[in-house]
C-alpha cells in the first residue's frame, strides 16, 4: 500500500521545467544605413522581423526586394499600400542592392 | 566592456554578412561563407553563436562544433519564421490535441506522453533547407546561412503513429495538418503549419520532447516538436500544439511556395529562366562539413594534425569519407565512427594529416553514401532560386607554419 502511495505522488509531482519562468529573447539593434524611405521600411516591415532578417539575404536586385515586398503583401498579409511599397523597395535597392535592376 | 558598446559590436557583427561580394559571374556555386563571427549576445538557453536576427531569432552554429555525433543544445541552431514565440510554456498544463478525421479526440498533457506511450528514441540529423545558402552566385534569396544551420541530437519522444492510433484514424484520412504555437504579428498572417501525407509517415517519425537527454531548449521547440529522420528541418514543426487529420490537402504558404526546388532532373535554373514546376526539398542529400582545423587556423610543419568532421545523408548511411589535401588530385580514406548511433546520425570522421610544405594548404572532404551517391564540387552544383539543398565538398584552407 506504502508503495502504491509513493509511485502515485511521483506521477502528481510537478513536471521539472529547464527554465521556470519567461525567457527573455534579446533585442539586439542592427546598423541602419539611415536615407530616404526608411521611415517605410520602420513602420511596414519591422514590426513583423527585425533589420537583420533584411540585411542577412544579402545584396538583391530591384526586382527581387520588390518581389520580397510583395510576398509580405500577398502570403503574409501585411497590409502596405502601393506608396509604402515602392518606397521601401527604393530603400532597400539603393542601400542593399547588387546593382541590377533585375 | 560597456553595455552600449556591446550592442554596437554586436551589431555590426550581425551586419557583415550584408557586405557580401556581388562580383561573381552568374550561376558559379562557391564555398560557402565562412568567415561569420560569433555573436556577443546570447540567446536564452545558447552560448553565444553566429546570429543572424533576433525576431525571429536565427542563429547558427559555428564550424568547430562540428567534430562529434552529437551537437551540444546550446550550440544547436535556431530558425523560426515568426516574430511572436511562445516565451512560457507551463509543462503541468501543456497539452497537445489531436482532432480531425479520428474516431476520438485526444488532449494529452506532457505527462501522459511520457508515461502511458512506449517512449522510443532516434539520433537525427537536423538540417535547414537553406544551409550554406551564401555558396548560391547569383545570391539566391533567404538567410545567408554558413554551413552550420545543421545539428545532431539524439530525440526522445513517443511514436506519431501511437497517437494516431489511439486516436483511431478515420477510413478517409489522408492527411495530418501539424501546427507549431509561434504567431506572426497580424491575425490575417497564415500559421506554421506543416502538412505530411499518412504515406510519408513511419515509425521514425517521433514527438519527441527530449533533446540529447534534456528538455528541448526554448528556441529549438519546448516543450514538444516533431522528429522526421532524413528530412529537412522545415518539416519539423516546433512547440507542436496540435494535430489535425484531413482527407484534403489544404493550400499553404509553407508547403506551396516556400521550402521548394525545380521540378527538374537537375533540381536547377538560371536566374533569367526559372524552372515553371516546383516540388518540396523534402530528402537530405549527401553531406560532409570539417570541423577541424577551421579557416586560416594556424598548423606547423610536419605536427600530427588530426583533421576532424562529420557526414550524414537522409538515412541511407555513410559508405566513406574521402580526404584531399593536394586540390582534389588524390584522395585518401578517412577514419569513420562506429556509427551505433544509427543510420540517421552524423558519422564522425577523422583523418592524420602530416603537413610537408609550409604556407596554405586546402583539405577537402568529399561523402559517398550506402548507394554510391557523391558530393560534388561547390562549382559544379546547379542554381536554384531558393538557395536549398548545397552540398558541395566542404574546403578548409589553413596556414603550415
Amino acid at each position: 500500500m506504502k508503495k502504491l502511495i509513493l509511485i502515485t505522488a511521483l506521477l502528481a509531482s510537478p513536471l521539472f521545467a529547464q527554465v521556470k519562468e519567461k525567457v527573455e529573447v534579446p533585442y539586439v539593434p542592427f546598423p541602419v544605413k539611415m536615407g530616404k524611405g526608411f521611415d517605410a521600411v520602420q513602420a511596414n516591415c519591422l514590426m513583423c522581423h527585425s533589420f537583420g532578417y533584411i540585411i542577412n539575404q544579402g545584396r538583391q536586385s530591384k526586382k527581387f526586394w520588390r518581389g520580397k515586398v510583395d510576398k509580405m503583401i500577398v502570403h503574409f498579409k501585411a497590409p502596405i499600400g502601393e506608396e509604402a511599397a515602392k518606397a521601401v523597395t527604393e530603400y532597400l535597392y539603393e542601400h542593399y542592392g547588387n546593382g541590377k535592376l533585375k | 566592456m560597456e553595455r552600449r558598446d556591446f550592442f554596437k559590436k554586436a551589431a555590426v557583427v550581425a551586419g557583415a554578412a550584408a557586405v557580401g561580394s556581388n562580383t561573381a559571374e552568374a550561376g558559379i556555386t562557391r564555398q560557402p561563407i565562412d568567415n561569420r563571427k560569433v555573436s556577443p549576445v546570447a540567446f536564452p538557453e545558447k552560448r553565444p553563436l553566429i546570429m543572424y536576427s533576433d525576431r525571429p531569432p536565427l542563429l547558427e552554429t559555428p564550424r568547430d562544433v562540428f567534430t562529434s555525433v552529437l551537437t551540444p543544445n546550446d550550440q544547436f541552431f535556431v530558425r523560426w519564421h515568426m516574430p511572436d514565440i511562445p516565451t512560457h510554456i507551463d509543462p503541468d498544463t501543456f497539452t497537445i490535441s489531436v482532432n480531425g478525421l479520428v474516431e476520438k479526440e485526444l488532449k494529452i498533457s506532457l505527462n501522459d506522453l511520457k508515461t502511458k506511450f512506449e517512449q522510443v528514441e532516434v539520433t537525427a540529423v537536423l538540417q535547414c533547407g537553406g544551409n550554406s545558402r551564401s555558396a548560391f552566385q547569383p545570391i539566391a534569396g533567404g538567410i545567408q546561412w554558413g554551413s552550420g544551420a545543421m545539428g545532431c541530437a539524439t530525440w526522445k519522444g513517443v511514436r506519431l503513429r501511437d497517437l494516431l492510433d489511439q486516436a483511431g484514424l478515420k477510413k478517409d484520412a489522408e492527411w495530418i495538418g501539424f501546427n507549431g504555437s509561434e504567431k506572426a504579428a497580424y491575425y490575417e498572417t497564415p500559421n506554421f503549419i506543416r502538412e505530411l501525407h499518412l504515406e510519408e509517415l513511419d515509425d521514425h517519425v517521433i514527438l519527441a520532447y527530449q533533446m540529447n537527454g534534456e528538455d528541448l531548449p526554448y528556441l529549438n521547440g519546448y516543450p514538444l516538436r516533431l522528429v522526421i529522420p532524413g528530412i529537412y528541418s522545415d518539416s519539423w514543426v516546433k512547440m507542436l500544439s496540435n494535430i489535425t487529420v484531413t482527407n484534403e490537402y489544404k493550400h499553404l504558404f509553407f508547403m506551396d511556395v516556400a521550402y521548394r526546388v525545380p521540378d527538374n532532373e537537375c533540381e536547377c535554373e538560371t536566374h533569367e529562366k526559372k524552372a515553371p514546376k516546383t516540388k518540396p526539398i523534402t530528402k537530405m542529400n549527401v553531406k560532409s562539413v570539417i570541423g577541424y582545423p577551421t579557416r586560416n587556423s594556424l598548423v606547423n610543419l610536419k605536427s600530427h594534425v588530426v583533421v576532424r568532421g562529420v557526414a550524414f545523408d537522409d538515412g541511407h548511411g555513410i559508405k566513406k569519407v574521402l580526404v584531399s589535401t593536394d586540390a582534389g588530385k588524390t584522395w585518401d580514406e578517412a577514419i569513420l565512427d562506429d556509427g551505433k548511433l544509427g543510420r540517421y546520425a552524423y558519422r564522425a570522421f577523422r583523418y592524420p594529416f602530416k603537413p610537408e610544405t609550409l604556407g596554405k594548404v586546402t583539405i577537402m572532404t568529399k561523402a559517398i553514401n550506402n548507394i554510391g551517391e557523391e558530393q560534388p564540387l561547390a562549382k559544379d552544383i546547379k542554381w536554384n532560386h531558393g538557395g536549398y539543398k548545397y552540398n558541395g565538398i566542404d574546403e578548409v584552407t589553413v596556414e603550415v607554419i
